[in-house]
């Protein structure tokens, strides 16, 4: 029983986890149409951010998560002023601009920093949580009740806001908007700006878990792929949705076999989806 | 016969005198660097012929380490000879390509991206699960090439007779996949392109095409993987990992994919700047993804497209009867020849 | 030839084409007329195989087509055109019509990499046969130029030159004069003719209306997915419905 709810809580907390990455890649892809595939390098720098401030300038811990947001959303904003606006929209082209950020990133990352051992991150709050036999450091939970609060302020942006509706009308059909009077262009510097927001906290909440390193992003690019393509790239519902599924996958099949073969699955998952239903399990059909 | 243009001169007398001469004035560590360009070489014009068709496969590094992985199994395993091994080694890499070719030919565009790097990461991850047979995390030895009996003072060991079988390897690569571009076949690839719709109406199976050019892309991959195990003397999965697909997309972004030579353009000038940029190696990489970035925005064809936008600032002025020999077609020279004696 | 029985496509909550039932005769010039939006280039997209009907079937040359992918359908004969692209923009004339001849001057990879003597001469005859074709069109001075900068009229006709090639029994013209001057329009309409003639029947979609009335044996009109009117052309055009559906969209006088 208590193995259950443990599953459950671990399930929750890489879904989570998946959800806060993905959602932010998948914003990007409905606004701008590409790829950002420096997402994974926007998640590093939130946790190198974190690193810096609380671990070696000892802020508190929340305060240097809200600078690491700050931060990586103003990297993303600047990205799209100078890089992927000249993408146009064309996926590919995106895509290697991305990857030129990537290297570039990384590179900076490590000259400033190094490479090498990994640098861990004192926990901010090492206290057990532990109720009914279940347990996890509060360090690792929050990044659940901090995930529901970010997308559901997403949501109320994308719901209520003028900008976020703008956002909205551009990712459903830029031609229509831009008749309108919205400006597509501050869309995509916006969604851009947003997504990579969530992604730097994504870094931030887990550097004291994961410890931080100058490539720590590549691993998360992939499965944020596997999210966004599966629920539907462009989807936000069926981008959580699908966080949901390969957070809980992913942790079933690690405690039962390992980490590898739970990429795997992933992997296949996403393949099976693919060959059967292209456009993910919420997105719309293409012609 | 058309007339040869300067640049194909140059090709022709020139570059055989480097190719052959080099290794004897250099170091063995450079002419190991020009192994492994010409190594690239095949990579980028293999991976070309995929993007005829609009694909941009992720998992064309995976395919060589097929290729690789095959080749040590087949010499190590099985001792099966190296010359058998290689051709051997691309077939299977081949087919590999051709069973995920399939349903990744019914895919477009990102989902297609994704698609082809989930394929080549699944092959990857199984290399590094499962230790039998393919040593795991750690990878496999492979044998020295053993070529003739006879041929004993030629040491495949060695740097400078190794560039040699390489080399010749490169060349039949490059003169096959050279033909199959030119041919009709690399046309209806091209076409597939163009205009799909178009191509299935006309009744081309665009499926079976895609499928074509991807094992046969693949094919190449793996003989250049076969290459590369041979000299390493040990694979291991991280050397066909991501890193390295992204060089391969920076090369053939950076020198263009529309003409047969634009990657090799891209590989070969990229190769030369990180080996002139040695002492700055740990920039390499920025520098790298600061030219691609640039690159894309401001010249977004590639290197091959820089002489077409530089030749009218040439001849401003210059009276022409006829527009200049074009730098390398994509369409068939013989087809369209104005010089056919019949009309 | 080409049978349509209760043919309908529905996306989603919209009906395209509601239980259309049609009937083209061997060697015959079929119009399809109707105002824009009524569905006609859903239904050529229907009998070419690149959409599925939702409902109904269709029979080409007796056969039961429907669901079979375009390729399938070409080599049994059945070739279109489409609006406005029907060529490759980054080939030469001459190429684009050698590439459409693909279906019936078999080849193989290895052929293609020996060009051996046998190969060279298929290609040769090819070549030909494509030459042939082009010059049948009036495009052959323009055979080495790029399909990409021919002039509009040029680009119709060979994308007519290209469905050719196929050697189809049936052919579907998406809209072949539109945007064309009464000249080339005439010339257009003339070459059709002449296909007619050669034993290979055509089913269009065009707006002008003249064009149609001169060439077309019968017409069918179709308003909103569901068919108003069939026959000869000149009844059709008179029919009152038809009228009616013209004049609430477009503006397009009956010529008699």
């Amino acid at each position: 029983m208590e193995f259950i709810g443990q599953t459950i809580l671990n399930g929750l907390m890489t879904s989570s986890f998946y959800a806060l990455i993905a959602v932010g890649l998948t914003l990007v892809f409905g606004v701008m149409h590409i790829v950002n595939f420096a997402h994974g390098e926007f998640y590093m720098i939130g946790a190198y951010t974190v690193w810096v401030l609380y671990a070696k300038m000892h802020w508190p811990f929340f305060l240097a998560v809200l600078a690491a947001l700050i931060i990586v959303g103003l990297l993303g904003f600047l990205s799209e002023h100078l890089i992927f606006r000249h993408a146009k929209g064309n996926v590919l082209s995106g895509f290697i601009m991305a990857v030129g950020l990537v290297f570039v990133l990384q590179t900076a990352v490590v000259k400033i920093w190094g490479v090498g051992k990994m640098k861990p991150v004192p926990a901010a709050y090492p206290q057990l949580l532990d109720f009914g036999g279940i347990s996890t450091s509060w360090q690792r939970f929050i990044v659940i009740p901090v995930t529901i609060l970010l997308l559901g302020a997403l949501w109320f942006f994308l719901d209520r806001f003028r900008l976020g509706r703008a956002l909205r009308a551009s990712a459903l059909n830029p031609e229509a908007a831009a008749l309108q009077g919205i400006s597509v262009k501050k869309s995509a510097s916006t969604a851009l700006l947003i997504g990579s927001a969530l992604a730097g906290a994504a870094g931030a909440l887990m550097a004291p878990i994961m410890s931080v390193h100058p490539y720590m992003g590549h691993a998360v690019i992939w499965t944020a792929f596997v999210v966004i393509i599966v629920g539907g790239a462009g989807n936000i519902k069926g981008t959580v949705l699908a966080s949901l599924l390969f957070g809980f996958l992913t942790t079933i099949i690690t405690t039962l076999l390992d980490s590898t073969i739970a990429n795997l699955v992933n992997v296949l998952v996403m393949l099976v989806v693919l060959a059967i239903r292209p456009q993910g399990l919420t997105g719309h059909a293409e012609h | 016969m058309q007339n040869i243009s300067y640049r194909q001169a140059f090709f022709i007398g020139v570059f055989p005198i480097i190719a052959v001469s080099a290794p004897f004035t250099l170091s063995g560590y450079k002419v190991d660097l020009l192994t492994n360009l010409l190594i690239n070489i095949m990579l980028v014009s293999s991976f070309r012929l995929i993007t005829t068709t609009g694909g941009w496969s992720l998992a064309h590094i995976p395919m060589m380490g097929c290729g690789a992985y095959a080749s040590a199994l087949f010499t190590g395993a099985l001792g099966v000879p190296f010359l058998i091994s290689l051709p051997l080694s691309g077939l299977t890499a081949g087919l590999i390509g051709a069973l995920i070719g399939y349903p990744l030919a019914r895919t477009k565009g990102f989902a297609f991206f994704v698609a082809s790097f989930a394929a080549g990461e699944a092959i990857r991850l199984s290399w590094m699960r499962f230790k039998v047979p393919f040593g795991g995390h750690s990878g496999l030895m492979v044998p020295i090439p053993d070529l003739f009996e006879s041929v004993s003072w030629l040491d495949f060991s060695t740097a400078v007779p190794y560039y040699f079988l390489t080399l010749l390897v490169t060349l039949i690569c490059l003169a096959v996949l050279y033909r199959l571009d030119r041919s009709r076949i690399g046309n209806t690839l091209k076409a597939i392109e163009s205009h799909e719709d178009l191509t299935r109406s006309v009744g081309i199976n665009r499926t079976k095409y895609k499928v074509i050019a991807f094992s046969v892309g693949s094919f190449f991959a793996g003989i250049a993987g076969v290459v590369l195990a041979h000299r390493l003397w040990a694979i291991e999965p991280h050397q066909f990992g991501f890193t390295t697909t992204l060089y391969l997309l920076v090369w053939v972004v950076f020198g263009g994919s529309h003409t047969f030579s634009g990657p090799i353009y891209g590989v070969v000038s990229l190769t030369l700047l990180a080996e002139v940029l040695r002492p700055l190696a740990e920039w390499v990489p920025m520098i790298f993804g600061a030219i691609i970035i640039l690159t894309l925005i401001f010249l977004p064809d590639g290197l091959e497209s820089l002489p077409g936008k530089i030749r009218p600032y040439l001849w401003k002025g210059k009276e022409r009867r006829e527009p200049p020999p074009p730098a390398e077609e994509t369409r068939p020279g013989p087809m369209a020849a104005p010089e056919s004696s019949e009309r | 030839m080409l049978e349509l029985h209760a043919l309908t496509k529905a996306f989603g909550q919209n009906t395209a084409v509601m239980s259309l039932d049609l009937r083209l005769r061997e060697g015959q010039i079929m119009g399809l007329i109707g105002p824009n939006g009524s569905g006609k280039t859903t239904v050529f997209n229907l009998v070419s195989g690149f959409l599925t009907p939702t409902r109904g079937r269709i029979y080409f040359q007796g056969r039961d087509i429907t669901g079979l992918p375009p390729h399938k359908i070409a080599r049994l004969g059945l070739a279109r055109t489409f609006q406005l692209t029907a060529v490759f923009r980054e080939f030469t004339v001459l190429e684009n019509v050698i590439l459409c001849c693909h279906l019936h001057s078999g080849t193989n990879l290895w052929q293609q990499f020996l060009r051996d003597r046998k190969t060279r001469r298929k290609e040769k005859s090819v070549e030909y046969k494509a030459m042939g074709l082009l010059e049948w069109m009036g495009l052959k001075e323009l055979a080495f130029d790029r399909a990409g900068d021919l002039p509009h009229g040029h680009v119709a006709g060979l994308g007519i030159a290209n469905a050719l090639a196929a050697e189809p029994r049936l052919i579907l013209l998406d809209e072949p004069v539109g945007g064309m001057n009464p000249t080339e329009t005439e010339e257009t309409m003339e070459r059709i003719r002449r296909v007619r003639d050669n034993g290979i029947s055509v089913f269009l979609v065009e707006h002008d209306m003249r064009a149609v009335l001169s060439t077309c044996d019968e017409v069918t009109c179709i308003n909103f997915g569901n068919k108003i009117a069939e026959g000869p052309p000149r009844a059709v055009c008179e029919h009152p419905e038809v009228i009616e559906a013209y004049l609430g969209g477009e503006v397009e006088e009956c010529y008699l």
